[in-house]
């Protein structure tokens, strides 16, 4: 008797279906474990080309904008109400006019701008001009239709600061250069370079708690008081539109 | 157009001088410092007209520039003085065919004016007697001054004071 059936053994990892098989669960499994990697991946290439635009992302900066806007006014609100109850110094009476900025002269001897607004929008000397980030200065003279500013780098500009962090009170003092010097009053102040500088909320004569700048560097060696180098928040060689506090109360 | 007529045309052009030092174009300065436009105006009319128009000039121009910057320093003794000074060259030589020399005096002339200013703020900055800021902007305004006052001077000079009166 001949057998025909071929003496060959059934192997089973030789047929190409379990391959395919194998190969397409475990590759479903990695996916289910590993939480989608590669799937995600290759999402993110393909869809690339249609990701939403800046338009959408502004929109979103300038929700969050208002956001903090509206959190800003509330807490200004709820400070101006407790000031009241302590009978503090309040300049909240106060409205803002933005004014653009006509002549810029910021490295000279004389550091000042010009704003396009004056005495008939309600400006007056002494106000404070704020730029994106910060004070920028003191309004020093007005005429009917133009102000003008004595930046904080101008050479005997003099404003009361404090370092909030601390408590510290200083006074702010333009020396020319880029960075104003903050002349402390007492022999071992505790500042450090890093250290915000704000508008001294017991100032006369500025709206209180405005950003100035930030401490760079201090010299402990000055005598009779140390001094430190300030860098400014704003910064008024690049500002084309600035806000002027009006102050209503009595000076 | 006679004589006359280009001086009278010469001192209105001394008004732009306040604008020009308003708007201060930041392509003909030196990282921020401008040119001393008082100067530059300055020059050809005092070596023109002699010292007395001169110190008159001088002060005009002066009373001028001290309302349009901040308070605290003026540029008024230097300018008179430059006036005179100036005033009193012209008398003795000739200037318009040498820009060179008007290039140097007007870079001297800055240079001055600059440093009486910085000694009138040593006074107002509490400890601090030379800074090398206000050298540098001693320095820059001079600089860029002369570089464009023999350009000016001598084009200002070769038309309106030739011809006849």
């Amino acid at each position: 008797m001949v057998n025909t059936r071929r003496k060959v053994a059934f192997r089973w990892w030789s047929k190409k279906s379990f391959w395919f098989w194998l190969f397409t669960s475990s590759f479903l499994l990695f996916i289910r474990f590993s939480k989608g990697a590669v799937l995600l991946d290759a999402f993110s290439i393909f869809s690339r080309p249609f990701w939403p635009g800046t338009a959408q992302k502004e929109w979103i900066v300038n929700g969050i904008n208002l956001e903090q806007q509206i959190r800003i006014e509330l807490l200004e609100k709820d400070n101006h109400r407790l000031r009241e109850i302590l009978k503090l110094k309040n300049s909240i009476t106060k409205s803002q006019v933005s004014a653009a900025v006509i002549s810029r002269r910021s490295r000279d001897f004389w550091q000042q701008l010009e704003l396009n607004k004056g005495s008939n929008d309600g400006i007056k000397k002494g106000d404070a001009v704020l730029g994106p980030g910060g004070l920028l200065g003191l309004i020093e003279t007005v005429t009917f239709t133009t102000s003008r500013v004595r930046l904080l780098t101008a050479p005997a500009t003099k404003i009361g600061v404090w370092i909030e962090r601390s408590k510290v009170h200083a006074v702010l003092t333009g020396v020319g250069t880029n960075r104003p010097q903050l002349n402390f009053l007492e022999k071992m102040p505790d500042a450090q370079s890093g250290d915000i500088v704000s508008t001294s909320p017991v100032s006369t004569l500025l709206p209180p708690n405005l950003p100035v700048g930030v401490i760079q560097s201090i010299n402990y060696q000055n005598l009779p008081s140390p001094y430190a180098v300030v860098q400014l928040i704003a910064s008024p060689e690049a500002i084309d539109w600035v806000r002027v506090e009006r102050t209503n109360d009595k000076r | 157009m006679t004589r006359d007529k280009k001086r009278v045309l010469y001192q209105l052009l001394g008004l732009l001088v306040p604008f020009l030092t308003l708007i201060s174009p930041a392509w003909i300065s030196i990282s921020g410092v401008g040119p001393r436009w008082a100067e530059i105006w300055l020059l050809p009319w005092a070596l023109e007209e002699g010292p007395v128009a001169g110190v008159f000039a001088g002060f005009c121009l002066g009373i001028v520039l001290d309302g349009i910057n901040l308070d605290g320093s003026t540029q008024l003794p230097a300018l008179i003085l430059f006036g005179y000074w100036w005033g009193c060259l012209g008398r003795k030589s000739k200037f318009s065919d040498r820009s060179f020399v008007l290039g140097f005096l007007i870079l001297f002339g800055s240079f001055i004016s600059g440093l009486s200013i910085w000694l009138q703020t040593i006074f107002q900055v509490d400890g601090i007697f030379f800074n090398a800021w206000s050298f540098y902007t001693v320095l820059a305004g001079g600089i860029v001054s002369g570089l464009i006052a023999p350009l000016l001077c001598t084009l200002s000079l070769n038309f309106f004071f030739k011809g006849k009166s």
